[in-house]
């Protein structure tokens, strides 16, 4: 006696075993079936509990990670908690936060119209630049009064990495060239001009040969007239965030970014001008990531050195994720992240970790957050 | 000083430097040429340079290009799933793969930390070899007769394995990509997915495969960036050449054999600036020159999108955008 032993499972996942050619016995053992579902909606209290979910299973993994590499991960999470309990490194988190969110405020615009600056990194050394250009003219021909010196420097700075971005910008809407490339590739070639005027050319000839210009006076400094650079750039920050989300909600201009940022192709139909919005925009977002470089020079360091931001123009991507391309919510996102700066300061001189570890965290934060759209965006179905 | 000497090391340097983007934008020319870009080159690089410091002092040569080369596979693989099956924004999830690659390196290179990776590997280890933060280089294999060839001797032939196998590999990588049916399916799912799709092309399963091509070379990039050029562990020390590799694979116009002529020209360029900074040229500016790499990038880019050189040279047309059967 021969007997055929046929199982099957058909394309939506029934499961069936068939035993000999005429008897045809549906034993049919029905698994589970996945579906995966594309939701129309997400209605906005479902899409804040799966960020917060993402964000806390984003700390799962990267503690998992540390503990693979032998670090005790639970004092590790627990120290970078730790600085959001106390005052003065809460302050300390505001003051790092600022720089960032700046950055990330004008991220939102430019994500939104589907325009991917990588390049804020780049824009914000070029912001960096341009005050320090302003401070020079200053301390060397006395061009610039006093008291005229942060505004013009704040303007300097916007402009001038605006005109940075502009180049990306206007690339991509007269040529179609790729943004993402060439944004990335302009970082490299602002820091490494940065690097040349500080080595060369703007280097403080009293500063014993260090790769420093000279420090800037307190007219260029934040820190006078609230009393904490931290709160003053909180609240340059907090008056950037609601002026983009004007522009956003109430705005022709934030009409015809939502457009190109819908569909392209549309958008040029209904009568959009590409080229021109292009460089709106670039204006704006690498505007607002020449000023993260202006405060991080005036609110924090005081004077250009080589290679101030590790990174800060990528960890400005993080945030406006973070913060779901929201430029109100980019500052509360702005501060957490300046929190896990600190918390990196924090677990390098308690438990001798070096700042690589706050990088683990954000890359995890990143890529849980986007896992979290995801989600959002399809619904799993289990039948 | 202008002797023969003189230039035969320049050039045998010029490969030696080269070597290093040739690897990591092979694996990326074909992921490109599938339709991904994969922007975490740079961050699978540092991890496959991690690895093989770890894994070298830990277990020898032979372990580390193996783990360095499955760890970089790993991470094509995890950034497939992610942009692939998950549809996940491309961009966001390379530069996050880039930032978790830095931090993950940093961590296992740090001496606090590496300590535990490498005891757990051998636990046999000498406390004076976990301190170390070098290792022990590939050693030379100067091939015999050709390399006593006057002038390409030096050049081409006395160098480490991983020289003449990214050299090879070139040559079979560009073969695979235009000479058979498998590089024409590539090919075709990077320019038209839902085409390939309907004629048979399993496009899902493809670009996976691409992924973990690049990955795995990324990861021997890594690790002949560690082993094979400057075995001293720094953090952060492959300090933005994943993206030169990125702006390499540009200007190869996604071809292997243009990609060998590339890396030359910007392994040269980064050795001629160091010579020169050596007799006190350009030792005030060296900067300008280390941006040739992004700024004949940038070039190259805004060449190719002329509507003209496009068709003739070939850019994927689906580059960076996710594929679903809808």
């Amino acid at each position: 006696m021969t007997c055929h032993l046929r199982i099957s499972i058909d394309s939506r996942g029934a499961f069936a075993v068939n035993y000999g050619a005429r008897h045809n016995w549906l034993v049919a053992i029905k698994l589970p079936a996945l579906r995966i579902e594309r939701r129309l909606e997400v209605p906005s209290h479902v899409s804040a509990i799966v960020t917060m979910v993402f964000l806390l299973l984003s700390f799962l993994i990267s503690g998992s990670i540390l503990q693979v590499l032998g670090v005790d991960a639970v004092a590790a999470i627990s120290q970078v908690a730790s600085v959001y309990a106390s005052p003065e490194l809460l302050t300390a988190a505001v003051l790092r936060g600022v720089p960032i969110g700046l950055a990330a405020v004008g991220l939102s615009i430019a994500f939104r119209a589907g325009f991917w600056n990588i390049g804020a990194e780049g824009q914000m050394y070029m912001g960096m630049f341009a005050s320090t250009g302003v401070v020079l003219l200053h301390v060397y021909y006395g061009l610039i009064p006093g008291w005229a010196l942060l505004p013009v420097m704040a303007l300097a700075a916007f402009v001038a990495g605006g005109l940075y971005c502009s180049v990306a910008g206007l690339l991509k809407a007269k040529l179609g060239v790729n943004e993402v490339l060439t944004t990335l590739m302009m970082n490299f070639i602002a820091i490494l001009f940065v690097d040349y005027l500080v080595y060369g050319p703007w280097r403080d000839p009293r500063g014993f040969g260090f790769p420093l210009t000279v420090p800037f006076p307190n007219e260029a400094r934040f820190g006078g007239t609230l009393g904490d650079a931290a709160w003053e750039g909180l609240a340059l920050l907090g008056a950037a965030a609601l002026l983009v989300y004007f522009l956003l909600t109430r705005t022709t201009v934030g009409l015809d970014l939502k457009l190109i940022g819908d569909n392209p192709q549309i958008a040029g139909i209904a009568g959009v001008k590409m080229v021109r919005t292009h460089w709106v925009l670039s204006m704006l977002t690498g505007g607002l990531a020449g000023l993260a470089g202006f405060f991080l020079l005036t609110g924090i360091v005081g004077r250009l050195r080589p290679r101030i931001s590790p990174g800060y123009g990528y960890t400005a991507i993080v945030i406006s994720f973070l913060a779901g391309l929201h430029p109100v919510l980019a500052v509360p996102a702005a501060v957490f992240m300046g929190g896990l700066i600190v918390g990196g300061d924090v677990l390098q001189s308690t438990l001798n970790l070096p700042f690589a570890a706050v990088q683990l965290f954000q890359s995890t934060i990143l890529i849980m957050i986007v896992v979290g759209e995801f989600v959002k965006r399809y619904r799993v179905m289990i039948r | 000083m202008m002797d023969v000497g003189w230039l035969e090391g320049l050039l045998a340097l010029t490969v030696q430097v080269g070597v290093l983007y040739l690897l990591a934008s092979l694996g990326e020319i074909y992921a490109e040429r599938s339709g991904v870009l994969n922007l975490g080159l740079e961050g699978i690089m540092i991890i496959g340079a991690v690895t093989s410091f770890v894994f070298t002092n830990a277990l020898g040569h032979g372990h580390a290009l193996l783990a360095a080369a499955a760890f970089g596979g790993g991470m094509g693989l995890l950034l497939a799933v992610l942009t692939v099956t998950m549809k996940l924004n491309q961009i966001v999830v390379g530069l996050a793969m880039t930032i978790m690659g830095y931090g993950i390196s940093g961590l296992m290179g740090h001496p606090s930390t590496r300590e535990h990776v490498m005891r757990a590997l051998n636990p046999g280890v000498p406390q004076e070899v976990v301190m170390l933060q070098r290792a022990p280089p590939l050693s030379q294999v100067p091939i015999p007769g050709l390399s006593e060839l006057p002038l390409v001797g030096k050049a081409l032939f006395s160098h480490n394995v991983l020289v003449y196998l990214a050299l090879v590999l070139a040559f079979v990588m560009w073969f695979f990509l235009f000479r058979t049916s498998f590089g024409l399916a590539v090919r075709s799912v990077g320019e038209n997915p839902s085409m390939a799709d309907a004629l048979g092309v399993n496009v899902f399963r493809l670009r996976y495969l691409t992924c973990a091509i690049s990955g795995l070379f990324g990861g021997l990039a890594g690790a002949y960036l560690f082993i094979g050029y400057q075995p001293f562990w720094l953090e952060m020390m492959t300090s933005g050449r994943g993206f030169i590799a990125l702006s390499l694979v540009i200007l190869a116009s996604w071809n292997p054999l243009r990609a060998i002529l590339g890396s030359l020209l910007f392994g040269g360029v980064e050795v001629i600036q160091y010579r020169l900074q050596l007799y006190g040229v350009g030792a005030q500016t060296p900067q300008f020159v280390l941006m040739l790499p992004y700024v004949v990038a940038i070039v190259t880019l805004s060449l190719l999108s002329i509507e003209s050189v496009r068709k003739r040279i070939g850019v994927p047309e689906a580059l960076s955008k996710p594929y679903s059967r809808e």
